[in-house]
């Protein structure tokens, strides 16, 4: 044991090859990828380019969300297993701040132009059917909770509670390194006591305000848990690729890591797997065996044309949600060999990040309708947009968690459990 | 000897003893043999040699076996041999067969899970030759055994005998069946 750990702690020394021009690449990377965007304004519009950026802020926050559930759910099951990989999750907590930052332009366009995204800021909307926002009953018992007032207030409050926690859960665990004192793991279980129920609410509220409201007729009682889902698997998969990312540039050597945590992470990866369709698979049930009008139309509008025929909403549905966001990586990962294999599981991970993109979209896109009231396709510009954006915010997230990441040991060195850790065994 | 044999039995005292024994005997080729150890010896599977238990694809044959079992059974009942229309639904749906079918999914799993790992250790076994050992008891609590069973081909009394004693094993002696 104690061999064990004297060779981790030498690995786990500041990493010789220097992370700051990745960095630098990363920063460009993602300010190319805004740029682009902008320029977007120009070719398809503000309604289009600001939605296709709703697509990408959701996306990325979502991944932050299930980076900083994993690091409360680790210290209030008091985990030992995840002490080896736990420091990169709260280097990537560093990312909430940019993502507010970059959230503030939807903010500022919904207060320039309120009902540009989201159609109920807008009490003269004309909504598809006849008649305006202000004047349909279901706005109307609903709006004491959507208003660009609330709405406005809960974003900064959900992002408020986000940084907030991940400062938190950063600082502790950051002095530990200095003094090794087990009062910041007492403390970082407080924080998580209190941080996982506000972060169910910020995060639940998140989905609906951003994501449900686009289309406020809808009920949905699953939609919370829904994005949960999503967030966990996000999470997840960015935290397989990064323990893939150091053990590739060989940080791991010495000892830290050993196929056992790569197996703890990828069947905790499996398992949301499981949850996202038990939970994505409920909503639709419920609604298809109600078969009530103001829920079924949700659906509908992602299945067929107001004329009837199918549109592509509904193959996205089959192929992307149902079979690749479902049974694709199910199958592969009840195998215990493609868990473990490192190059197997990275393409897993990296499949499941790309799906969840796409579930995304299948519920932000369709908000845009066409001159007959039927939703965008897929396959259009707006695509383009949507992936300028998922690169240009990734990129500013990429550059926050790799410019985090030199500042401190590779893993926690002083955790109380880091032996028990290095030492884990299935 | 009358009695026809089932094996060498010989007794270690700490588990990095039974570790590097057990990859000797490994190396050596043996495959039916086994350690008896009072606690779980982490990667002592590896030393062993032994590969993946074959209980998860039982586990998937009964998952599988249980879903379709669902979705058949829903199909035969409600749109075969007994046709009902409920609430205007089609008179088959994977939609709402789907609860079943994946209820039992989990259920035949579970089945086979269960059944597939007392098939494959051989349980319930009432009666082992081991347990004639004179200080087979100490095995759960202080006490590492390797046995290695006449059955296996390349099992020679005295050679098998001497590379157990080479390994380090003490107190090596033949097991009635």
């Amino acid at each position: 044991m104690s061999t064990t750990a004297a060779t981790a702690s030498a690995a786990a020394l500041p990493v010789e090859s220097s992370t700051a021009t990745l960095a630098g690449k990363a920063l460009t990377i993602g300010l190319v990828g805004l740029a682009l965007t902008a320029i977007g304004l120009f070719v398809s519009g503000a309604q289009i380019v600001a939605t296709s950026y709703l697509v990408g802020i959701t996306y990325w926050v979502a991944i932050a969300i299930g980076l900083l559930l994993l690091v409360l759910i680790h210290h209030i099951t008091d985990a030992s297993w995840s002490v080896v990989i736990r420091r990169q999750w709260e280097h990537a907590l560093s990312a909430f701040t940019w993502l507010a930052v970059l959230f503030l332009p939807l903010l500022i366009l919904a207060w320039m132009k309120p009902g540009l995204i989201w159609p109920w800021m807008d009490l003269g909307h004309e909504i598809h059917g006849g008649g305006t926002v202000g004047a349909d009953v279901l706005y109307q018992k609903k709006s004491g909770f959507l208003s660009l007032k609330m709405f406005t207030g809960a974003t900064l409050i959900f992002f408020g509670t986000w940084i907030w926690l991940s400062a938190r859960l950063r600082q502790a665990s950051f002095a530990q390194d200095a003094d090794g004192d087990a009062k910041w793991t007492h403390k970082n279980r407080v924080t998580s006591a209190l941080g996982i129920p506000l972060t169910a609410l910020t995060l639940s509220f998140a989905a609906i305000y951003w994501v449900k409201s686009l289309e406020y007729h809808w009920f949905s009682t699953m939609y919370g848990v829904w994005f949960f889902t999503n967030c966990m698997r996000g999470g997840l998969s960015v935290g397989i690729i990064m323990m893939m990312w150091l053990l590739n540039r060989g940080d791991y050597k010495g000892g830290v890591y050993n196929a056992n945590h790569l197996h703890c992470i990828s069947t905790l990866a499996f398992a949301f797997t499981v949850f996202w369709a038990y939970i994505t698979f409920s909503q639709y049930f419920l609604i298809w065996n109600a078969n009530v009008p103001e829920e079924t139309f949700w659906y509908n509008l992602r299945e067929v044309n107001a004329d009837g025929t199918p549109n592509q909403w509904k193959y996205v549905g089959i192929i992307a949600i149902l079979f690749g966001h479902f049974f694709v990586p199910f199958l592969l990962m009840l195998s215990y060999r493609f868990k473990t294999t490192p190059h197997i599981i990275r393409r897993i991970a990296l499949w499941i990040l790309a799906v969840i993109l796409v579930d995304l979209c299948y519920n932000i896109l369709p908000a845009l309708k066409d001159a007959h009231g039927d939703p965008q396709p897929f396959f259009s510009i707006t695509l383009v947009w949507v992936l300028t954006s998922v690169i240009g915010i990734g990129g500013v997230c990429a550059w926050s968690y790799l410019k985090s990441f030199p500042t401190t040991k590779l893993i926690p060195i002083r955790d109380p459990r880091v032996v028990e850790s290095l030492t884990h065994h299935e | 000897m009358a009695a026809p044999s089932y094996g060498l039995i010989a007794t270690f005292d700490t588990a990095p003893g039974l570790y590097r024994a057990a990859q000797q005997v490994r190396d050596a080729g043996y495959r039916n043999w086994d350690c008896i150890t009072p606690l779980p010896v982490h990667g002592l599977d590896k030393a062993m040699g032994l590969k993946r238990s074959i209980v998860p694809r039982i586990s998937l044959a009964g998952g599988i076996t249980g879903f379709v079992t669902g979705m058949t059974m829903v199909w035969w009942t409600d749109a075969f041999d007994y046709p009902l229309l409920v609430g205007g639904k089609p008179m088959f749906s994977p939609m709402f067969a789907f609860p079943v079918s994946y209820e039992l999914t989990i259920l035949f799993t579970a089945f086979a899970t269960i059944i597939g790992m007392f098939v494959v250790n051989g349980l319930p076994m009432h009666y082992h030759p081991v347990l004639k050992h004179d200080h087979i008891r100490r095995g759960m609590d202080d006490t590492f055994f390797i046995v290695i069973e006449a059955r296996d081909p390349r099992f020679n009394l005295a050679n098998t005998s001497a590379l157990l004693a080479q390994a380090g094993g003490k107190d090596i002696k033949e097991l009635e069946t």
